[in-house]
């Protein structure tokens, strides 16, 4: 593992990326999104000198599809390339909710942190949520592009259900960004923060919060 | 990762391909063939003279005593659409026959046309076309409206949220919304959502029993033609043949099941349509179309992309397979 005097790897490449790009393209997804909804037309964003193609259906519904394509092309890279690696570091581990409950309460004042991994047991589980929100969304997405074409007729109750889904997993990836960036409310969590942008992380911040990381890693060395 | 092989890694290119690829299973799912027989309408404007002896033409009466029962009853103070200061409220205006409203669901255009040399009178009756691949049911946001295997395209009163995304999608801009009734009165009715959307749904709980649309049954002068789609659109060319006519709602928005047959060119037809809503009082008011030829449908731009975003899953795998090959192999960052 990459060590550089007090800065430690924490990710590649690969990682800043993938994460930035599901971002980027969840981001433009809800926006959309919203923007299949006769939304910015009432609420009159549409009226903003630039943005009258808000309210136009076209066009936000191509931008739609496009920021999904870009989705779908992140999201099979990132379980593609974990999956060759074996890295599983980010998936819940069982008491994982429990544990969070512990790092929680100690970000109050209440209790001792657990000593921690590469990531912390309420990362593993929000990855999980989002995750899993994504795909829902995905997936149910992917239905509803094939339901748009003219030879694809669903069932009227399956067109409900899967419409409702979608809408159901895009309103839960919102709370889950919401919890994402909410962590960052609390101090303790800063120093995790130019790790997504650089890939490194303060050494001595692991060394105390991510012990168990730490010791993995220094005994590879 | 010294002692990791090419076999290694193709054994869990294998494995890992299977989990990336779960995003696409089970979605090539297309419609089961129903079975049903698809229904149309030729709509013969060689025929139809409006009723002109009636207040109201027949079909139009017959449809509103049809669907008295569905006419929405909104409640007493209707809220404005919030931040906008209106609302569309046609509750005391249910008299109204010469246009569509949530009161009325298919109505008659008078229309002076000259095509060669010939001063034309022309009727047309204008309600739903009941499309093949109806924008406005594939992309309501609650998918409240359905296309039908039978053919119609019907709106679900009950959780229409009468946003009116479907008149807006629709080319000739058919649904009417009614403020002030439905369900969104029971969510946030000042933040969201409009009323409820109407439009004719030909009559499905009567085609669906084996009957025929009470518009068509109504017809003095069998201008309006019901039966198989096929049948129907074979009728329309026969027609239009017979009287060197000419065809409207076989291409038009990728398709329909209702044929207008007419000797006069319906891009004559379209113009003189748009020029009387010119001088209507309120020029912008939905409810009263034109008949654009060859209009496009809404989705297609969408659809012609839906295909090639399949290759985003397959770019995705090969890339990973790519990068983790070279990081494995000792090349590059290897952090995950």
């Amino acid at each position: 593992m990459s060590d550089n005097g007090n800065k430690i790897t924490r990710h590649g490449l690969s990682v800043i990326l993938v994460h930035w790009v599901t971002a980027l393209s969840t981001f433009v997804l809800i926006f959309s999104g919203f923007g299949q909804m006769p939304l910015y037309k009432r609420y009159m964003l549409d009226q903003i000198p630039g943005l009258s193609w808000l309210s136009d259906f076209s066009v936000t519904l191509v931008i739609h599809y496009w920021a999904a394509a870009l989705l779908m092309a992140v999201v099979t890279y990132h379980l593609v390339f974990h999956v060759l690696r074996r890295e599983f570091d980010m998936l819940p581990r069982k008491g994982d909710l429990r544990e969070s409950g512990h790092i929680i309460m100690a970000t109050f004042g209440f209790g001792e942190e657990p000593e921690n991994d590469k990531y912390l047991a309420e990362q593993r589980l929000a990855y999980a949520f989002i995750g899993l929100s994504l795909v829902l969304v995905i997936v149910t997405g992917i239905l509803k592009v094939l339901k748009n074409l003219p030879y694809i007729n669903y069932s009227e109750g399956f067109s409900l259900w899967i419409t409702l889904l979608h809408n159901i997993g895009t309103f839960l990836v919102i709370i889950g960004i919401v919890v994402h960036l909410g962590a960052f409310i609390f101090k303790a969590n800063w120093p995790l923060l130019p790790g997504i942008f650089t890939g490194k992380t303060d050494r001595e911040y692991v060394k105390r919060r991510h012990g168990i990381w730490y010791r993995r890693i220094a005994g590879t060395k | 990762m010294s002692d990791f092989s090419r076999r290694e890694f193709l054994k869990r290119s294998v494995a890992s391909g299977v989990a990336g690829g779960l995003v696409l299973t089970g979605l090539n799912r297309s419609a089961e063939a129903s079975g049903v027989d698809v229904l149309g309408t030729v709509i013969d404007l060689t025929r139809c003279d409006g009723c002109r002896d009636l207040q109201t033409p027949a079909c139009v009466t017959s449809c509103r005593d049809k669907n008295e029962s569905r006419f929405p009853e909104p409640i007493k103070d209707i809220e404005n659409y919030w931040p906008q200061k209106k609302k569309e409220d046609w509750s005391k205006k249910r008299e109204i026959t010469d246009r569509l409203t949530p009161y009325n669901w298919t109505f008659v255009q008078e229309v002076r046309v000259e095509h060669a040399g010939k001063d034309h009178t022309l009727y047309i009756q204008r309600r739903c076309m009941h499309c093949d691949n109806p924008p406005c049911a594939d992309l309501c946001p609650f998918s409240v409206l359905h296309k039908m295997p039978e053919g119609p395209v019907v709106i679900d009163q009950d959780l229409c949220f009468g946003g009116a995304k479907c008149r807006t999608v629709c080319p000739w801009s058919v649904p009417a919304r009614q403020a002030g009734v439905g369900i969104y009165l029971n969510i946030a009715p000042t933040f969201a959502g409009g009323g409820v959307m109407y439009k004719c749904d030909l009559c499905y709980d009567r085609v669906k029993a084996g009957g025929i649309p009470a518009c068509v049954e109504a017809c003095p002068r069998n201008a309006i033609s019901f039966g198989g789609k096929e049948e129907m659109r074979t009728l329309a060319h026969g027609r239009a043949e017979e009287i060197g006519g000419y065809l409207y709602g076989e291409r038009e928005n990728g398709g329909t099941s209702t044929f207008y047959v007419s000797p006069v060119p319906f891009e004559k037809i379209h113009a003189a349509l748009l020029k009387q809503k010119a001088k209507q009082a309120k020029p912008g008011l939905p409810g009263f179309p034109g008949m654009p030829v060859g209009v496009e449908n809404m989705t297609e731009t969408a659809n012609g992309i839906a295909w090639s975003m399949a290759i985003a899953p397959v770019a995705g795998i090969a890339a990973a397979v790519g990068a983790a090959y070279k990081t494995m192999k000792g090349g590059g960052d290897d952090v995950g």
